[in-house]
């Protein structure tokens, strides 16, 4: 492939932008100064970019500061991985599904597991939902952290003071996930009908310990930017969501609360044993930066109360269905399914079609990320580039979902 | 200590002890180790995280596994203020073509470091058809990471490894027919 | 205007009635998917008048799409198109076949604006070609890669990999 950044012919996305320019210009809306054709640039946030949370090219037209139209360019991290579901076993699925959103991956194992479950109608142990659902938490908790930790690093240099101490207590989290699946990142946790591991001796404790020092730490957090009059002049009022694009774009997770919809699947799809625990759906009003920001602070300390909660209520028993191990091999009957789960960023989903045989058929991912990214647009324009890097920012987003 | 030992003898230049010295003000050395060591203690990684590998590196730059140890926290964003570029995630068709392009605007000398299975050599995701299998198809790589994703005491290990990999580095023009260490 | 979820308590299976009521002759095969799922199978040529149909219905309003699946079956390509409800908080699954000879389809985006990147990716993937699309370019993979991936004789072409 010609490289397109070195040869003036443009790709598909420039060619775009430009033939929009052009459009607005033969509509006789181009430039009112003298000699200047049109006033738009276009820009490229390429790939590689500090501010863009991953391999995401925006392909910007500017009008000085302002952002007159943007084209979201991905496909930078695609993986194939919905064709390596069709040579993996469902088994060997699980690592992979693991690295789709990867700040997340204990709640992605989970959308991946409980819609096989669906598809051979088993349900798991009562004691491992209950694992799943600290471990989920756990994982919502520390990807909140890494979100809002880089959201407000890309505001300013200075900001960066609290991703140093929600990386630090991040750490915490992953200390006590590596005590019960082995590993830091990419657990491989989740079984079909259980967990892998029981929770080591003494697990339950020093969870409980961490969940009692966490308020004092999100307050930590809170402090460092609630009061600051630039973190609030940059944050209120800017990239609001409407429910219109909520209803028009799908648009699922912290983004949606914190517009005022209450949607959570947690309680309007419960799954686990959800239905069992108390806690609230945690919302706001304006939709803007902040509400984004605010949603993602609140649902922090609810996944606390939750985790506590199941502490408490964690039961005897096996953690897997059957014998000792789960099976390797499984083949579920012909059919298809989709089960959607909470994952921090939204619902996510795995849509399977069954053939018998001991591979899917086919796998499709539904990506709250994916289809967050569509309203970026709308969202940006019209702003400053500043503010858009803010805006971009709090729509939290992992490439590795979008581009699977 | 892995990639030391290999080193030959006629490279190796040992730090300079202060007893052997006769004037307390004056130390002598030759100008390849006095370069190499300042450059192999501040080596300005580039951000280039592309997958998960990413996060482990942002880990390792933080609190806990602080990178600042070593001279290593001043991650420029921008090719053509940095000298090592930690590829940190899979390299995909889409993406080969800008990896290059960043690459050839990092200034000399450069390193690459391929950290994690994907950049290695494709990773859990060798097979797929648009998966490149290993970032050293691209660009050379001067060392390579395992691990899916590497502790960030493994990206340490092979950071320590570039290190005395760039202590190496000899400013002698190498003549025709040199014997290569 | 302010959203609410689940305002009205229908059965998923008076919600199956319903629709098979509604539009009899038009979706077949209608069944239902515990807990809150209706499975319902859709002719190409049918696919645009009732899907604005089905998001103008009164109570039953489908107005969110949630994703748009290619698959490809063998004997032919399908478009599964997974809706959500927010009065009764329910979910209905269209099924719409395509032929591999001629594999085009109508756009949605009209009715549901969150089609735009689902229908690329689906074009991208299978190869369904979504006419009366705004912009139906190459959405994951780059622009000049041959062939649709997910296609069941898609065969691994060197072109693709400029890198190996």
């Amino acid at each position: 492939m010609p490289d397109h950044f070195v040869t003036s012919e443009p790709d598909e996305a420039v060619k775009l932008a430009l033939e929009r320019i052009r459009e607005t210009t033969a509509a006789g809306r181009g430039s009112d100064m003298e000699g200047l054709e049109f006033n738009e640039v276009v820009v490229n946030m390429g790939p590689q970019h500090p501010s863009t949370h991953g391999v995401l090219r925006l392909v910007v037209t500017l009008d000085g500061e302002l952002v007159k139209d943007v084209i979201p360019v991905i496909g930078y991290l695609h993986r194939c991985k919905e064709k390596l579901a069709e040579k993996r076993t469902y088994y060997q699925y699980i690592p992979i599904v693991d690295r789709t959103e990867y700040l997340a991956s204990m709640n992605c194992e989970w959308g991946y597991v409980m819609t096989v479950e669906k598809l051979m109608g088993i349900r798991p142990t009562r004691r491992a939902e209950f694992i799943r659902v600290i471990v989920g938490e756990l994982m919502r908790i520390a990807s909140h952290q890494v979100a809002v930790g880089t959201f407000v690093a890309d505001l300013s240099p200075l900001g960066t003071a609290m991703v140093f101490y929600m990386f630090r207590d991040r750490e915490l989290i992953l200390d006590l996930l590596e005590e019960v699946s082995g590993a830091r990142m990419m657990f491989n946790y989740l079984r079909f009908g259980g967990v892998r591991y029981d929770l080591p001796a003494g697990w339950v404790e020093k969870c409980r310990q961490l969940m009692k020092r966490m308020p004092k730490l999100i307050d930590e957090y809170e402090s460092l930017v609630d009061d600051n009059a630039i973190f609030l002049q940059r944050t209120q009022g800017k990239g609001i969501i409407t429910q219109q694009d909520i209803v028009d774009y799908g648009i699922t997770g912290p983004n949606a609360r914190a517009s005022g919809v209450p949607l959570d699947l947690r309680r309007t799809r419960p799954y686990s044993v959800y239905p069992e625990l108390d806690f609230e759906v945690c919302t706001a009003t304006h939709g803007d930066v902040f509400d984004r920001y605010r949603v993602r602070m609140d649902e922090m300390r609810e996944s606390v109360k939750i985790v506590e909660q199941c502490l408490d209520m964690l039961p005897r028993g096996p953690v897997q269905l059957g014998s000792l191990r789960a099976p390797y091999v499984i083949t579920p009957p012909p059919g298809s399914c989709y089960v959607g789960q909470e994952n921090p960023r939204g619902e996510y989903g795995t849509y399977i079609v069954s053939d018998g045989s001991r591979y899917p058929y086919r796998l499709k991912f539904r990506d709250p990320c994916f289809c967050n990214l569509q309203l970026f647009p709308k969202l940006l324009s019209g702003n400053k580039i500043a503010d858009a890097v803010a805006i971009s920012g709090s729509i939290d987003l992992v490439l590795g979902g979008i581009d699977r | 200590m892995g990639l030391s030992d290999m080193v030959p003898d006629r490279l190796k230049v040992g730090y300079p002890k202060l007893e052997d010295f006769h004037d307390p003000n004056v130390i002598t050395t030759t100008a390849d180790f006095i370069f190499s060591w300042a450059r192999s203690n501040s080596v300005f990684p580039f951000t280039y995280g592309l997958a998960c590998c990413a996060i482990e590196m942002l880990s390792s730059g933080f609190a806990r596994f602080d990178v600042a140890r070593y001279g290593m926290e001043v991650f420029r964003p921008t090719p053509r203020q940095s000298d090592l570029m930690i590829v940190a995630g899979t390299v995909n068709e889409k993406m080969a073509p800008v990896l290059k392009r960043l690459y050839d605007q990092m200034a000399e000398p450069k390193w690459v470091v391929s950290m994690g299975a994907c950049a290695t050599s494709g990773g859990p995701f060798y097979d797929g058809y648009n998966v490149v299998n290993g970032v050293d198809k691209v660009v050379p790589v001067d060392v390579y990471i395992p691990g899916c994703p590497p502790r960030p005491e493994a990206l340490f290990q092979g950071l320590l490894e570039l290190q005395t990999k760039i202590k190496q580095h000899s400013f002698a023009p190498k003549l025709p027919g040199a014997q290569d260490g | 205007m302010t959203l609410e979820i689940g305002t009205v308590t229908l059965g998923i299976d008076k919600i199956a009635e319903q629709l098979s009521g509604a539009f009899a002759g038009e979706l077949d095969d209608v069944r239902v998917q515990e807990p809150d799922t209706v499975v319902a199978r859709l002719e190409r040529t049918k696919l645009k008048d009732v899907a604005r149909r089905l998001k103008e219905l009164p109570e039953l309003a489908y107005e969110t799409l949630n994703w748009i699946a290619g698959v490809d079956l063998g004997s032919q390509l399908e478009s599964v198109y997974h809706v959500y409800s927010w009065h009764t908080n329910t979910y209905l699954e269209l099924h719409v076949a395509v032929p591999r000879a001629k594999a085009e389809l109508d756009t949605v985006t009209d009715v549901w604006p969150a089609a735009d990147w689902h229908e690329r990716e689906s074009w991208d993937m299978v190869g369904i070609r979504y006419l009366g699309h705004p912009d139906l370019r190459r959405i994951l993979l780059k622009d000049d890669f041959v062939g649709h991936p997910l296609r069941k004789d898609y065969v691994d072409l060197a072109e693709n990999h400029p890198h190996a």
